[in-house]
């Protein structure tokens, strides 16, 4: 601020631009250098979401207006006829690779990483089980799984690499089929890694290329039959 | 419009399901058109700024988190922040935070981003604390997205003196919501 000069991380300084930023009075610049600051700075960012959530019951001054039809279908036409932004190029070697570094981080972690190998080569027979890496999408809950999908046995393991998903809340995992509604795989067990048996009904229908997402629920999963948490994991299952 | 119902469609929607965002945005775009037409004041660009808006929904709606934000004031927010940067982009304004202030400085209260909670106080009661016309420059920055210098003009005092109002007016209310 110009006319008061005030000591950097002056908390009341901070404040006051965190409501400037909220309110909109600010410049293009000036706005840019807040998100810059919000994205490395926790606790600035507490103080934009803080006075977002103290302002937004003047909301209620605004009128709505339905907008025309041709809106929708221009967004429509820009979001779905995107490429999927979800499919991951790196390879399932890679992948295991990155893993088992990690896995080297706990003994029993090595553990699972033994089973699931095993699993992994010994279905070779059989034919390939699916497998899908399901990272998280920035929302800074730090969750990535690895999912494997044995076609002949329905079994479908999920390992967690790094969990901290909250205690009272269930962990549900999903099957996406393009623009299908989204198919409830099951809820993963509380400690946070193990197998779901998946219905013979929908066993079918995961393919390759078939989207796996976990969603944060309340305990015992989603009340209502869709996901209601964020999604904090994402993938697509490949051979 | 249920809160729960909305986020269940934004959770829907962090799914890819289609169905949910077209029912997300019959029920939403009226409120957020009604936002993007006040601000921008142009219907063409508040049309572009919607779309904008809910391409922003679809990318991010797997980072709304139920519980930490009303569902409704979490979306207004993706279209009041839309619009009024395409307002600045379309007429700059000056920029008001100094130079010399060093925004890279962590905060100093690290206690801080614990106390976000639901504040007791409504805004509106804090609101009418304020002087009458400090309250109406605070609403109408909000509203219509104005700059220092709009909200001056509209008041007749010097620049300087606007950004002194909405400062302390900023502070006041901080302490307001915090009692």
């Amino acid at each position: 601020m110009t006319t008061q000069k005030p000591e950097s991380g002056d908390s009341r300084s901070d404040e006051v631009i965190a409501g400037e930023y909220v309110l909109g009075v600010l410049s293009a610049e000036d706005r840019r250098q807040v998100e810059a600051r919000m994205a490395t700075d926790r606790n600035f960012a507490a103080m934009v979401v803080r006075w977002q959530s103290n302002l937004a019951s003047i909301d209620l001054a605004y009128e709505p207006v339905a907008p025309p039809p041709h809106v929708f279908a221009a967004i429509e036409s820009r979001v779905f006829e995107s490429p999927a932004s979800t499919g991951r190029s790196a390879s399932l070697w890679n992948s295991l690779s990155f893993w088992r570094s990690l896995a080297f981080a706990s003994l029993a972690a090595v553990a699972v990483l033994g089973i699931s190998m095993l699993e992994l080569f010994s279905a070779g027979q059989g034919g390939k089980p699916l497998v899908a890496e399901l990272q998280g999408q920035g929302n800074g809950l730090g969750l990535a799984l690895v999912a494997q999908f044995d076609t002949g046995s329905g079994r479908l393991r999920v390992t967690p690499v790094a969990a901290r998903q909250t205690e009272e809340k269930s962990l549900e995992l999903w099957l996406i089929k393009g623009s299908d509604p989204a198919i409830s795989l099951g809820v993963l067990p509380q400690s946070g890694e193990g197998e779901i048996l998946v219905r013979p009904a929908v066993r079918s229908k995961i393919t390759e290329g078939s989207t796996l997402a976990v969603s944060l629920e309340p305990l015992g999963g989603s009340p209502t039959g869709s996901a209601t948490g964020p999604v904090i994991a994402l993938g697509t299952t490949r051979r | 419009m249920a809160d729960k119902e909305i986020s269940a469609l934004l959770g829907r929607v962090a799914l890819a399901d289609r169905d949910a965002f077209a029912s997300l945005y019959r029920q939403t775009s009226p409120k957020l058109f009604g936002i993007c037409v006040r601000i921008l004041k142009d219907r063409g660009e508040a049309e572009e700024a919607l779309q904008e808006v809910y391409v922003k929904i679809w990318y991010r709606a797997d980072r709304f988190l139920a519980g930490e934000a009303a569902p409704m004031s979490w979306l207004a927010a993706i279209a009041r922040n839309q619009a009024i940067d395409r307002l600045r982009a379309r007429k700059p304004v000056a920029n008001a935070i100094d130079e010399a202030y060093d925004l890279a400085d962590p905060a100093l209260d690290p206690e801080r981003s614990a106390m976000i909670r639901s504040e007791g106080r409504r805004i509106e009661a804090c609101l009418e604390e304020l002087e009458a016309d400090r309250a109406e420059a605070v609403r109408r920055a909000y509203v219509e997205g104005l700059s220092y210098q709009e909200l001056a003009e509209i008041f007749a005092v010097p620049l300087n003196t606007m950004r002194t109002w909405l400062r302390r007016s900023l502070l006041k209310l901080r302490e307001c919501m915090e009692r």
